[in-house]
């Protein structure tokens, strides 16, 4: 029998919680080197509850020690915060244009990302040098492409945004920003900083580290915590701008509040990680399926549980199934996500609830 | 709440639509806003809610200025039931009648019972848990109109509510609304039903008033000629009850 349609919500929020942690533990002990799952869990719970006294007493090994905590850890840690925070900015944007086929890149995040990163791989400023420069671009790029798009929106509509504008303006800075990044590749000299150029397109979470977490890891905390307290306000835009604010929603307000937070979180992702195609998209639609509703409330927390869990998945993947060679994760993400959005649009043509 | 729209102008893009057109809606009577397409029905009702911008004239709530009022004092005040709702997401019928406690100070026991009275005022209490995806265009409309009593509003404003209903749809959502005691201001398209439930009528032509009244004194032959280019006119019958005869050549 299925559970009531109040409680169900929950029931998969604990499931998903504890498919979590065992995803997270299974994705430390994979790699280059396997570890056994009980090893791992052994080291974590020494070194979080005993300070780490494992090794002196010779239970395992230093460099053991040094896989888990120092490399896997930091990187399934960003898996989540990463996976989580594109599945949070997919649902939001999808209720916000009213359209199921949004996902966190349509502000231009994504190119203007791209534009950013490709500025700092092969035309590199004098003053700071290396990924951290690249970073920084790319983070620029991503929130000049969306305040462009913003307000592009906001002239092409006659002063107001709306959810149709929102999407041409996307795509028109889209193109812009690949035309940038063209641009750059095409004037660019060394075939090494172009292979780069492309491999951060690709997308990987590989250059995760205990140093690059901290701002991630905040950006996505406020954003989940903002969208969080947004649930009904959300699935009051989804009935649209009219409707929304005949029940006394500020709409104007309320979507800029929305856009700015999601760009800021998608931007820290991005410029660490480069493009992760389909999880945006598609994670906030299993929830909906799933949960059997598009409530908000239910949808926002568990789309960043699943999206860390999908994520973190798709890394281990992309470490593990091909040998000593790592795929690029946005190849994975897009391998899984393109049937899952064919299989959406057969669903949608069967008078489907979702499409 | 009395409603007024005083002498209001609005322009979309470089198109005047509305050219000074006022309008009264009282309390315990049904208003009703007839016209041709594209005359401005809707264009008129969206103003109040800021929807489409004001140029000139003011709309007053028992005397305030709408526009001074903060959203949520509006929606406090007047519901609105839009034409048309894109539907693209799941919700549950209750949860759509929920979205209406938003603008709302109501405690969490309190709210579960505002949304139950909505439902059952309507009548769908059997489809409370059904998906609105999988209801028909009456049985959203009742959805809607439940949300409007859980806004908790003595206004209620609609475009069109009886749209591509079947017959019995469109009584039970007029019967309702004749029996609210609200104040009701809607777009209708159906002569016969405007000619039977409404208190008052406004003949919209192209962005103004051609007549208004009671439906007798509306719906004359020669303000339907002027209006739609069809012949009809309201008369009251031998049993005294108004109605509205076309005369089809």
């Amino acid at each position: 029998m299925r559970p009531p349609k109040e409680t169900r919500p929950l029931l998969i929020g604990i499931m998903l919680a504890a498919c979590l942690l065992a995803a997270v533990i299974m994705a430390i002990s994979f790699g280059s080197s396997d570890l056994p799952a009980a090893d791992v869990y052994g080291i974590l719970k020494d070194k979080l509850f005993h300070n780490g006294t494992g090794i002196a007493a010779g239970t395992w090994t230093r460099p053991q020690f040094q896989i888990v905590w120092n490399i896997r850890l930091p990187r399934v840690l960003f898996g989540l915060v990463c996976g989580g925070g594109l599945s949070l900015c997919g649902a939001v944007m999808q209720s916000l244009v009213m359209n199921p086929i949004a996902d966190p890149y349509i502000l231009g995040i994504s190119s203007g990302a791209s534009a950013g990163a490709a500025w700092a791989l092969l035309m590199p400023l004098p003053f700071f040098a290396g990924q951290y420069q690249v970073t920084v671009t790319a983070m620029i790029g991503a929130l000049i492409a969306s305040a462009l798009v913003y307000f592009m929106a906001k002239a092409g509509g006659g002063g107001q945004v709306r959810p149709v504008t929102l999407l041409l303006s996307g795509t028109a800075v889209n193109a812009v920003m690949s035309a940038i990044t063209s641009l750059l590749i095409y004037l660019a000299k060394s075939p090494e900083s172009i292979a780069a150029v492309y491999n951060w397109q690709m997308g990987s979470i590989a250059a995760a580290q205990w140093t690059t977490l901290p701002l991630p890891l905040f950006c996505v905390a406020l954003g989940f915590l903002i969208f969080g307290l947004s649930g009904r306000k959300l699935n009051m835009m989804m009935l649209g701008d009219e409707d929304a604010l005949s029940m006394g929603l500020h709409v104007r307000r309320f979507r800029l509040i929305m856009f700015s937070t999601c760009s800021l979180v998608v931007a820290s992702l991005v410029s660490v990680t480069g493009i992760i195609g389909f999880v945006g998209l598609i994670v906030p639609h299993i929830v909906r399926i799933l949960a059997g509703t598009s409530n908000n409330k239910a949808v926002i927390p568990l789309s960043a549980l699943l999206g860390g869990i999908f994520l973190v998945c798709a890394d281990a993947a992309a470490r593990g199934l091909f040998g000593r060679a790592e795929m690029p994760l946005g190849i994975i993400t897009a391998f899984v996500g393109a049937p899952f959005f064919l299989y959406l649009m057969a669903r949608k043509r069967d008078g489907g609830s979702s499409g | 709440m009395n409603v007024e729209f005083k002498d209001i102008y609005v322009t979309l893009g470089y198109q005047e639509i509305l050219h000074g057109i006022s309008l009264t809606g009282r309390p315990g009577q049904m208003t009703g806003i007839v016209g041709a397409n594209g005359c401005g029905k809707s264009t008129l009702i969206k103003s109040l809610f800021g929807i489409v911008p004001v140029k000139k004239g003011s709309i007053l709530l028992d005397g305030t200025e709408c526009r001074t009022m903060t959203k949520k004092e509006l929606s406090a005040a007047v519901g609105y039931v839009s034409q048309e709702v894109p539907c693209i997401f799941d919700f549950s019928v209750r949860e759509i009648v929920e979205m209406g406690l938003y603008a709302r100070r109501h405690g969490r026991k309190d709210g579960k019972k505002l949304v139950q009275q909505a439902i059952e005022k309507l009548k769908i209490g059997h489809l409370s848990e059904r998906s609105i995806l999988t209801l028909s265009g009456g049985e959203r409309k009742l959805a809607f109109l439940a949300r409007t009593i859980a806004q908790g509003v003595d206004t209620i404003i609609l475009d069109e509510p009886t749209n591509h209903l079947d017959i019995r749809h469109q009584l039970d959502i007029m019967n309702f609304l004749k029996k609210s005691g609200k104040t009701v201001i809607a777009v209708l398209h159906d002569l016969s039903l405007a000619a039977h439930y409404c208190d008052t009528i406004y003949l919209m032509r192209s962005g103004a008033c051609l007549a208004h009244g009671t439906p007798e004194d509306t719906f004359t032959r020669h303000n339907i000629k002027t209006a739609f280019d069809v012949s009809g006119a309201a008369s009251r019958n031998s049993e005294g009850v108004v109605e509205f005869k076309l005369n089809l050549d």
